[in-house]
């Protein structure tokens, strides 16, 4: 933003009276979305003390606009942190369906991705995946802070492609403007 | 020197309990003989000596070996193994206490003149059943729950036995050495 704002003057003499700017409703849609992507606060296992890093003031995940809201009307992103036991299945695809659209995942951790060492036991969901559509796969056991920083930057990288004529789709999945899971 | 006498003080209320052969680290371990006796010494426990405190209710399941059957686990072959490791048949350990029972273990703390105290109550795998504490101690609640939910065992008067960890569709319990899984809606 600083960046936007310093360049600002330079960019706006383009135009007589020197206070407006031309743009695409994409790139500029895009951009704001990007800057302001809020994650459902959650944790699921041990993944989620990673995450807590990334939001604290060391990592400080507010410099990417990634600030955390209480709940899922509010939020753009839901980041899987932890192993998904099939208890918690069905209040993971109830909280997805609660968030507004355009809506992102990022599966964090081998347990999210696919069961990780857990894969071989009865009570934990092997890959949130089967669940939910995921946009960012994140590797790790647990990811470090500068991964999931990563994940975000590749999320954003995804948003920055997306086209508000076809729909809301970040992913080619989406393109048809849904990632509605045949929920009323 | 505590262990001892309060040992002795339960064994003199309650002369058909005994020392457990094999006890609880250094704890004083009672073996109960039969499942009627569990809720009078609990009470007796409580509302005589002091403990107040009810740590823990869990069992443990002496059926042999587990059958590696019951595993999730899918047979892959092995990109350096020359074919696909056979499943071991399960060996059981020589010198190790198998029998067709469920052991309840109950763990019970005393905060004046601090002292824990293990409980064993043997029950048989096939309709194993036993008295519920949750009158006695509120906590007894969701921990007979839970051994309910991996064990299978059944509490008589709990007000509300229901599984709590596992999801509510599953089949068997799964901490039972012959658990085998059945495929769920998550499995696909």
């Amino acid at each position: 933003m600083g960046v936007a704002l310093e360049k600002f003057p330079a960019i706006c003499g383009v135009l007589p009276g020197g206070s407006g700017i031309l743009t695409t409703a994409d790139a500029f849609i895009n951009w704001s979305r990007k800057s302001s992507v809020w994650p459902v606060t959650f944790g699921l296992a041990c993944c989620a003390i990673e995450m807590m890093a990334a939001y604290a003031s060391r990592f400080d995940f507010d410099r990417l606009g990634v600030i955390p809201r209480p709940s899922p009307r509010q939020a753009d992103l839901m980041l899987i942190a932890g192993t998904v036991s099939k208890k918690m299945a069905d209040p993971i695809v109830q909280i997805y369906r609660q968030m507004p659209e355009p809506r992102f995942v990022i599966s964090m951790g081998s347990c999210a991705n696919c069961g990780g060492p857990f894969h071989d036991s009865y009570a934990v969901l092997k890959g949130v995946d089967k669940i939910i559509p995921v946009d960012v796969y994140l590797a790790g056991c647990p990811p470090r802070p500068e991964a999931l920083y990563y994940a975000v930057l590749k999320l954003q990288e995804k948003i920055q492609q997306m086209k508000i004529g076809h729909g809301a789709g970040a992913a080619p999945q989406q393109e048809r403007g849904s990632r509605d899971l045949g929920a009323p | 020197m505590t262990n001892e006498r309060v040992t002795a003080q339960i064994l003199a209320q309650f002369p058909q309990l005994e020392k457990d052969p094999s006890p609880v680290k250094d704890y004083p371990t009672l073996r109960l003989p039969d499942a009627a006796s569990l809720l009078p010494v609990i009470s007796h426990l409580k509302d005589s000596l002091g403990f107040s405190y009810l740590d823990m209710v869990t069992a443990v399941d002496w059926k042999g070996p587990v059958d590696p059957a019951g595993y999730v686990r899918e047979e892959r072959a092995h990109p350096f193994q020359a074919k696909p490791a056979a499943a071991a048949a399960a060996k059981p350990l020589p010198g190790a206490p198998y029998r067709d029972a469920f052991t309840l273990v109950y763990a019970l703390s005393r905060f004046a003149n601090p002292l824990k105290i293990f409980l064993k109550l043997d029950v048989p795998r096939e309709q194993p059943r036993a008295a519920s504490l949750a009158r006695i101690f509120r906590t007894a609640d969701w921990q007979e729950r839970e051994v309910f939910d991996l064990f299978g065992i059944f509490f008589d008067g709990h007000p509300d036995l229901r599984r709590i960890l596992t999801l509510e569709s599953l089949q068997g319990h799964p901490l039972r050495k012959d658990y085998a899984h059945a495929e769920d809606r998550f499995d696909r």
